[in-house]
């Protein structure tokens, strides 16, 4: 299996650090292959909602940043996972860029945020705004179930079990 | 005079339907008895927003973000700003604890209540954490529908009554919790629908119940 792993360079910290390792180590030790794109506040541009992306040239962005760069390659992926801090519920304005321009696989995308400071209505929204993919807003996305996951890490404890839990994608 | 901080949180210029509900509250809001100050989120921001831009929303009574919802979240560009302004306030920064948030959500799909939710608990999380008043929100579903046909007359008497309600509210000393505003398409679900899946098909996107 191919995969992606898509983390937000400016905020890292001890526990992401941690995660992001477990998580490679994780793939390889199951045979995958993993590349990894760490991605700064600098190195994108935001979605503009054009549509241009889906309408005049499907699948490129017409800002030529690193994400679109990511994007044209994703057929080349079975899964995309991103790593992100949690910043008011919400994944940070850095993994937004390659999550909102569609540069993750098509066959599965795993969110996973982090923080230490993160209170249960944080950690709750962060987990809804994925499981709308999931199916909970049927009219839009009917039933990603098997497309999209998200977990949420607040200690290296937490790290092990996510890593864990992803093992069922690496069969 | 109150000082009220408009924040259009789209980066499709003249364009934007956010723009034009942007400009339909401000409409509510006259120059006489307020100070208008109209923030405009970019895509790409070097170091930081400006000092004076994140300064006039420390200042600000009110603050209206007007945003399309992106991913059931927030345009990444909107995000940003909250970011930045989050760590302007933590050098120590003053700032008006009390300032009043309403949000304007532009969302294209047919059902707001059910697709702008977290959307809107990501401002009210930046609320609690800021200590800033959240007030409540109108989801607009199809904004750009609403955006073509919003002339006609007698169309969205729901939209109107809910402008009001920022603009009395603004003004109002009411600290007591009121509901959002659902503002539904005039467009038949099912239309909307078939819409979307062209769009899907043609753009490569993900598709439904696919194993991995």
């Amino acid at each position: 299996m191919n995969t992606l792993l898509i983390s937000d360079k400016d905020a890292k910290t001890k526990l992401s650090e941690d995660l992001k390792a477990k998580i490679i180590r994780t793939l390889k030790e199951n045979g995958h292959q993993v590349d990894v794109f760490e991605l700064g506040k600098e190195d994108v541009t935001q979605c503009y909602g054009c549509f241009l992306c889906l309408t005049k040239h499907p699948g490129e962005c017409f800002n030529k940043d690193i994400v679109n760069e990511i994007r044209k390659n994703i057929n080349n992926y079975n899964a995309t996972f991103y790593l992100t801090p949690v910043l008011f519920g919400h994944y940070s304005s850095t993994i937004a860029s390659p999550m909102n321009k569609g540069a993750g696989s098509n066959n599965l995308q795993v969110v996973i945020g982090y923080g230490d400071d993160i209170d249960e209505e944080e950690k709750s929204t962060f987990i809804d705004l994925t499981a709308k993919h999931q199916g909970k807003a049927d009219i839009v996305h009917p039933g990603l179930l098997n497309q999209a996951d998200v977990f949420v890490s607040e200690s290296f404890g937490d790290n092990a079990k996510i890593c864990e839990a992803l093992k069922k994608y690496m069969k | 005079m109150k000082s009220i901080c408009l924040v259009n949180g789209s980066l499709r210029g003249k364009q934007a339907s956010s723009l034009e509900f942007l400009n339909d509250i401000a409409r509510k809001l006259p120059d006489a008895e307020y100070r208008k100050t109209i923030i405009t989120v970019t895509g790409k921001v070097k170091d930081r927003y400006p000092e004076d831009i994140l300064n006039s929303i420390n200042v600000a009574d009110a603050i209206i973000f007007i945003f399309p919802l992106h991913n059931y979240g927030l345009p990444g560009a909107l995000m940003r700003l909250l970011e930045d302004y989050s760590k302007h306030l933590r050098t120590g920064k003053e700032y008006f604890k009390q300032t009043k948030v309403y949000v304007i959500v532009n969302c294209a799909f047919p059902r707001p209540a059910d697709t702008c939710g977290e959307a809107i608990r990501v401002i009210q999380n930046f609320c609690r954490r800021l200590s800033l008043n959240w007030r409540f929100a109108i989801c607009i579903g199809t904004g750009p529908v609403v955006v073509m046909t919003k002339k006609v007359p007698f169309l969205y008497p729901k939209l109107k009554h809910a402008y009001t309600e920022i603009a009395l509210d603004i003004q109002s000393g009411d600290r007591e919790k009121k509901g959002n505003y659902f503002i539904k398409p005039i467009i038949p679900e099912r239309i909307i629908s078939a819409i979307k899946h062209y769009y899907e098909n043609k753009g490569q996107m993900i598709k439904k119940n696919k194993e991995p």
